[in-house]
């Protein structure tokens, strides 16, 4: 079983616990073994980043430094932005070693393990979509995804820039309907579900960001979507948490589930509701398992 | 070869919409902008497009193929008549369509005349008497921005732009850092004071579409952080943007982890958050505001902040912070990687729908 270095970021430590407790529950299953780090702080979202760029450029090293000393290759994300955030970094830090030396020097000298770039990053997603982790899914997804349309939601930070993450098409991406096709729902497809759910500037420029987050709404919706899944909390927090903002606006009733893809997964599988915690989220979960149909 | 394509026709007059197939004969070596020329030539004179130089340098041959923004001269067309696809070639986005292929760039011209793209050194002098000394460090804080060929590839996808027509976009704020990290301009705080209010640099919602479709490498996003740092760093933080991205470095040097509760009335100020209470109690109700006391704290979270002094004692603020380890040009040699025309399915995005634009009033 492979040993990865979990970085669960802030959000699965807060007000998205559901989704490092369905995540906990299903990595094993799929042949990861985390080893979950702890002395480690927030990537910097982003906003660190436009903040005091150099502070998040040592922040993150010290992330890198910390999953690297745990031996293992790779450092699992299950947020978007924890991702881009990580491997940005982790792309400057390799791509030049007189910034990895001097970075090093200041980890050092506030008693961080140096970083040697030995470590990549990856979301949980990628390592779920192919190889052993997909041939695994097979099995573990027993109790199947039947009846049910789903529409993948990527969000923009798994898939943009492209040159940092790189996984897949960035314009045709495919691995979210590989995996809900593998557990037996039916993906649906719709433009916006490469596009933004607003949630950078949901606090600094809500109308703006209700703009962008409408449209998988809408979209899904039209298309006879049962449930959305996102990659990422931020996404999710978006879609469910500020759907009833847009139903305020619009005058509509959406309420579309939202599901965190260890969930979506996690349901296939037969996951716990302690484990699931579906009572965390703002729009009702309970007519997705409801029309869920015997395998 | 054979070169089969569908266009969308739009004639801005007449409203007509029209998604047309041709097919024709062109030599192996043809970009898409060849392609076009044979159309016109020889199956449909009335095709309209923009073109000139036919090498990456103009700007005008904009366009979308498969819904992405791409420049017609730069796309060569034998993967993609090799892998059996058909592309939808289509008018960029964001801008309203004139005719065909043919955008009107009117909105984006105001946009960067907005940014005062010129040099303004004020009073000062050269030292020697004969011309400004520019180092290799200043002049890599805006290699990659003094790129850009004004072609509209990174408006056409930005999504903050759909959402508000008025932001001002990658392009313009790009031409901004352009300036702002010229070490001659003597204007820095009158462009960041400019470039910080409304539809400006915080309105971007960091989607990357502009760093994704630019084609040449200038990062437009990257640039917009470079802004957003650059604007920190000399106390231009009364945004909410602004404050957004301080509370997380706040949050980072204090308990390691974001401070997620705190975090609107930090950003909004408290008067704002209290109209959010009714809205804030639906998300507690189901735990989505932890309480901030006791905190989440990180273990050795003393070596955050320990790091976040070193670091601000080395005066990488700003921009600087960001160009190191950059390698600008190394943007453009990655991009011709990953893209393989014509394996997947249709395009995702609606090729040349024209965006519902809100009125100049900010109505809808």
């Amino acid at each position: 079983m492979p040993k990865v270095a979990y970085y669960k970021g802030c959000l699965a430590s807060l007000s998205a616990k559901e989704l490092d407790t369905s995540t906990q529950a299903l990595a094993p299953r799929l042949g990861i073994e985390l080893d979950e780090l702890e002395s480690v702080t927030c990537c910097g979202a982003g906003d660190i980043h436009e903040a005091e760029p150099d502070y998040y450029l040592h922040l993150n090293a010290r992330i890198l430094a910390y999953g690297e000393a745990t031996g293992a290759d790779t450092l699992m994300t299950i947020c978007n932005v924890c991702t881009l955030n990580l491997r940005q970094a982790n792309w400057q830090l390799k791509n030049d070693d007189a910034l990895r030396a001097r970075v090093n020097d200041n980890l050092e000298r506030v008693g961080v393990p140096p970083y040697s770039g030995g470590v990549e990053v990856k979301h949980f997603l990628w390592l779920i979509a192919e190889g052993e982790g997909f041939e695994l899914l097979k099995e573990v997804a027993h109790k199947g995804l039947k009846g049910l349309k789903i529409a993948p939601f990527y969000g923009c930070q798994i898939l943009r820039p492209s040159k940092i993450l790189g996984f897949e098409d960035p314009d045709r991406p495919w691995s979210l309907e590989r995996i809900i096709s593998a557990c037996g729902g039916e993906p649906i497809d719709y433009p916006a579900k490469i596009k933004c759910c607003g949630f950078p500037i949901i606090q600094a420029r809500e109308e703006t960001a209700l703009g962008e987050l409408i449209q998988p709404i809408e979209q899904a919706m039209e298309r006879g979507a049962d449930a959305i899944v996102t990659p990422c909390p931020l996404c999710h927090l978006s879609l469910d948490a500020w759907q009833q903002k847009l139903e305020a606006s619009t005058g509509k009733s959406y309420q579309l589930p939202i599901l965190h893809l260890s969930q979506l997964i996690g349901v296939a599988a037969g996951l716990d509701d302690s484990e699931l915690k579906f009572r965390r989220h703002v729009v009702p979960v309970s007519g997705v398992l409801e029309k869920l149909e015997a395998p | 070869m054979d070169v089969a394509l569908k266009i969308w026709r739009f004639d801005a007059e007449t409203g007509e919409r029209e998604l047309r197939d041709y097919e024709v004969e062109a030599p192996e070596w043809a970009c898409l902008l060849d392609v076009l020329d044979i159309v016109k030539d020889q199956v449909d004179g009335t095709l309209s497009f923009r073109k000139s130089c036919r090498m990456m340098i103009c700007g005008s041959c904009g366009m979308r193929m498969d819904g992405r923004a791409v420049l017609a001269c730069k796309e060569r067309m034998l993967p993609i008549v090799e892998a059996g696809h058909v592309p939808v070639i289509s008018a960029m986005g964001n801008l309203p369509i004139v005719k065909d292929l043919v955008v009107d760039m009117g909105p984006f011209w105001q946009k960067m005349r907005a940014m005062k793209p010129w040099l303004q050194p004020g009073y000062s002098e050269p030292a020697d008497e004969k011309e400004f000394h520019v180092s290799q460090q200043q002049v890599e804080t805006i290699h990659k921005e003094a790129l850009c060929i004004n072609c509209g590839c990174c408006v056409s996808e930005c999504n903050s732009m759909e959402s508000d027509p008025e932001f001002l976009g990658p392009a313009a704020l790009a031409k901004g850092m352009r300036f702002v990290g010229d070490s001659r301009d003597q204007a820095t705080v009158e462009r960041l004071e400019a470039y910080n209010a409304d539809h400006g640099i915080w309105d971007c919602t960091r989607c990357y579409f502009c760093t994704e479709r630019c084609p040449k490498g200038v990062d437009p996003r990257d640039a917009i952080a470079k802004l957003g740092a650059e604007s920190i760093k000399h106390g231009i933080d009364r945004d909410m943007g602004a404050k957004h991205a301080n509370w997380f470095v706040h949050s980072a040097k204090t308990t390691g982890w974001l401070r997620e509760t705190e975090l609107v009335p930090k950003t909004q100020g408290v008067v704002a958050s209290i109209k959010q209470t009714k809205f804030a109690m639906s998300l507690a109700r189901r735990g989505k505001v932890p309480l901030p006391f006791p905190p989440h704290v990180a273990e050795d979270v003393k070596e955050a902040r320990a790091l976040y002094n070193l670091v601000k004692e080395q005066g990488r603020d700003g921009a600087a912070g960001i160009v190191q380890g950059e390698k600008g040009i190394a943007y453009i040699e990655f991009a011709e990687e990953h893209t393989e025309p014509g394996t997947g399915p249709a395009s995702r995005l609606e090729p040349g729908a024209q965006p519902e634009l809100k009125s100049p009033e900010g109505g809808d």
